[in-house]
């Protein structure tokens, strides 16, 4: 009864009838199915953030807590199901991972301690069990905020009781639990106003809802994948996108479009695409769709063979994954010296960091945070114990400081929020220079350098009275929304005029993966021709998301 | 006091104005259940602040602005996500209705609230 497609990790094995009760190793196989639904529907979670520039990851946080809880359970022979309870509860506790993650260890630690040890578990201790996830939940919190998992989970405790009071069985239970849930879901923007200016619904509540949905589609036996195939669209899918997702192996990146001869059937297209290459992707728009894929060395010629078969193909990208691969080499330092460390979201910027002189480089941005302990192994081994780090995001500047906090080393901290204040710092390095002045030199030149930047609003929003519908193109100065505009230039131009560029002498363009080189070219002649006095330079910086980073000094 | 300036005239922001920002953004912070005084020798921890700021402390250096908050937990909780969090929200919150650059949050954990025993 259980559909064939379920994934093998974490593996639901088939499902026994649905008993009157279960224990715990039933109990078991449900939370590996609400886990891997969980797992397939992470990006639509994560796609639900409130700012309109992409910084999601509700999603994993609730992904990465439920996977931690379930990874202390899941070689575990216990049969009673209350003690099979509280050690999915431990798990969730130790591996909680952000605001969601700890409501959601939360509702799992109240739910084990309903269970206590019985060694069954039927609707009415399910029901009441419910209950005090609900409780326990709102104890973490002096003022709760409604319109948030609170509410959800509150809501689905309520229609379990009402359901369980009706005489149903476990199953029906369940299904009136997930509509509840569905509902209150829905009615998240009515009780929170950010999520209404922002056009989305709550997604720490979403992502219990998945998690409840996981269970009832094993129960009915519903496919636990289906929602792995996702369409984005069409200008979302771009050759080079993927630099992070590189495996071993996977060396050609294919992008193609193509229309298909009749309705695509995005299940098996999936299907069929997994056993040519990993790291798939499907865009569509107004009839045409565009697939993203990387394949082995020698294997590039598949895909498109495989879409001459489904449909007409249009056009064809390959690019090469390897010549990709860091072509920059950092800076050597001596003990005493002062070694630079840096965040960078992209190659070309790395490249241009390391060639100022960057000992120390870690990968990461607005939507990928480097942790604590990725920017510590940046310099710990380095030879020099005087360290400075350019965190260049402002979301980062609190792991810099932790990193700071738990290193012995002489650690600095420079507040850069952005890659222009970055670059502008790290151009006042003298290795050899006085710590303490260096260091003041540094912090001077982040005021000294306006940064603007331009990406594609994620979501409608209304913000410091710039309204943005999602696609749109926007400017941000100094981390402000300033302009929205239907074209990258122009946004360029205006964010330009807004920090003022007339009375200042030099303009920096790093453009990223998702611009082509010709409209790059096209949009530094408007600029030069608009600002003929001023130095203009454009580099390549690699960067996702954002067209363009604009330094103005 | 912290001074930004406008085309028609200063604003000033006290530290006061600051705290209760601050405060008011740990409380919908999950699994923060209260605010501690500073000092704890004072012998006097309450669970819940009736004064909007106790428990904050709000340092201004130009115009850039280090808050430390000492605060009480809910036990059974993840610690390290919970102060994780308080210091995300109250930065943002604070950054985003005062304009000022907050520097650092110092989240000072001073006490675990048991609710129930598991």
């Amino acid at each position: 009864m259980t559909d064939k497609t379920i994934s093998s990790r974490p593996s639901p094995q088939e499902p026994t009838s649905h008993p009157k009760s279960l224990n715990g190793q039933q109990f078991k196989q449900h939370i590996a199915a609400a886990l891997t639904w969980l797992k397939a529907n992470q990006q639509t979670v994560n796609s639900l953030n409130v700012f309109p520039v992409p910084d999601g990851d509700t999603g994993t946080n609730m992904v990465l807590t439920m996977q931690a809880a379930y990874n202390e359970i899941v070689n575990s022979s216990e049969i009673n199901v209350g003690k099979m309870s509280k050690d999915l509860a431990q798990g969730a506790l130790m591996g909680a991972r952000g605001n969601s993650g700890v409501i959601l260890s939360q509702i799992l630690r109240g739910f084990a301690r309903s269970m206590d040890s019985l060694p069954e578990m039927d609707s009415r201790t399910f029901v009441n069990a419910l209950a005090e996830s609900r409780n326990t939940a709102y104890k973490g919190v002096v003022r709760p905020v409604e319109g948030t998992i609170l509410t959800v989970i509150k809501d689905i405790a309520a229609a379990a009781d009402e359901s369980l009071k009706a005489g149903a069985t476990f199953e029906k239970i369940l299904e009136d639990v997930v509509k509840a849930a569905d509902v209150s879901v829905r009615n998240t923007p009515e009780l929170l106003p950010i999520l209404k200016t922002a056009g989305v619904v709550d997604s720490g509540g979403k992502g219990l809802y998945f998690l409840f949905e996981g269970i009832l589609r094993q129960i009915q036996g519903a496919s636990l994948e289906a929602a792995s195939a996702v369409v984005q669209p069409l200008d979302a899918i771009n050759i080079g996108q993927a630099m992070e997702e590189i495996e071993e192996g996977q060396d050609v990146e294919v992008v193609i479009d193509f229309k298909p001869f009749k309705e695509l059937d995005l299940q098996s297209f999936y299907q069929d695409l997994s056993t040519i290459g990993t790291s798939i992707q499907v865009g569509e728009g107004e009839g045409m769709y565009r697939m993203h894929i990387h394949v082995e060395d020698g294997k590039q010629n598949l895909p498109i063979e495989y879409i001459s078969k489904i449909g007409l193909w249009t056009k064809e990208a390959r690019e090469n994954l390897r010549a990709q691969m860091p072509s920059f080499t950092l800076a050597e330092v001596q003990p005493g010296q002062i070694a630079v460390v840096v965040v960078s979201p992209g190659e070309g910027i790395s490249r241009i960091f390391a060639s100022l002189g960057a000992a120390g480089i870690v990968e990461g941005g607005q939507t990928m945070n480097p942790s604590t302990e990725q920017i510590l192994n940046a310099f710990e081994n380095l030879p020099t114990d005087n360290i400075v780090i350019l965190p260049n995001n402002k979301n980062i500047i609190l792991a810099a400081n932790t990193a700071k906090s738990l290193s012995v080393k002489n650690v600095s901290v420079i507040p850069s929020k952005n890659i222009p204040q970055g670059l502008a710092a790290i151009l006042r390095i003298n290795p050899d220079g006085v710590f303490d002045k260096i260091v003041e030199d540094m912090n001077e030149a982040l005021s000294e350098v306006e940064c603007g930047e331009i990406t594609i609003a994620t979501r409608s929003v209304e913000l410091n009275g710039v309204g943005v519908e999602e696609g749109k193109v926007i400017g941000l100065l100094n981390g402000q929304l300033v302009v929205a505009s239907s074209s990258v230039e122009e946004a360029c131009m205006q964010v330009l005029e807004k920090a003022e560029t007339k009375s200042r002498e030099r303009i920096t363009l790093l453009y990223g993966n998702n611009i082509s080189k010709d409209e790059v070219d096209r949009i530094g002649e408007v600029i030069q021709e608009t600002y003929p006095d001023h130095e203009i330079e454009i580099h390549s910086g690699g960067q996702p998301h954002y067209q363009f980073i604009i330094s103005v000094e | 006091m912290t001074t930004s300036n406008n085309p028609i005239g200063s604003i000033f922001l006290s530290h006061r104005a600051i705290a209760t920002i601050a405060s008011q953004t740990t409380m919908e912070s999950y699994g923060v259940v209260g605010f501690t005084a500073k000092n704890i020798a004072s012998g006097l921890t309450q669970s819940l602040a009736k004064d909007p700021t106790m428990g904050v402390e709000v340092t201004i250096e130009e115009n850039s602005v280090t808050i430390d908050l000492y605060i009480i937990v809910e036990y059974g909780t993840r610690i390290k996500s919970v102060a994780t969090s308080v210091a995300e929200n109250v930065k943002y919150r604070v950054e985003n209705t005062t304009g000022l650059s907050v520097k650092n949050v110092n989240v000072h954990v001073r006490g675990l609230r048991i609710s129930n025993t598991d």
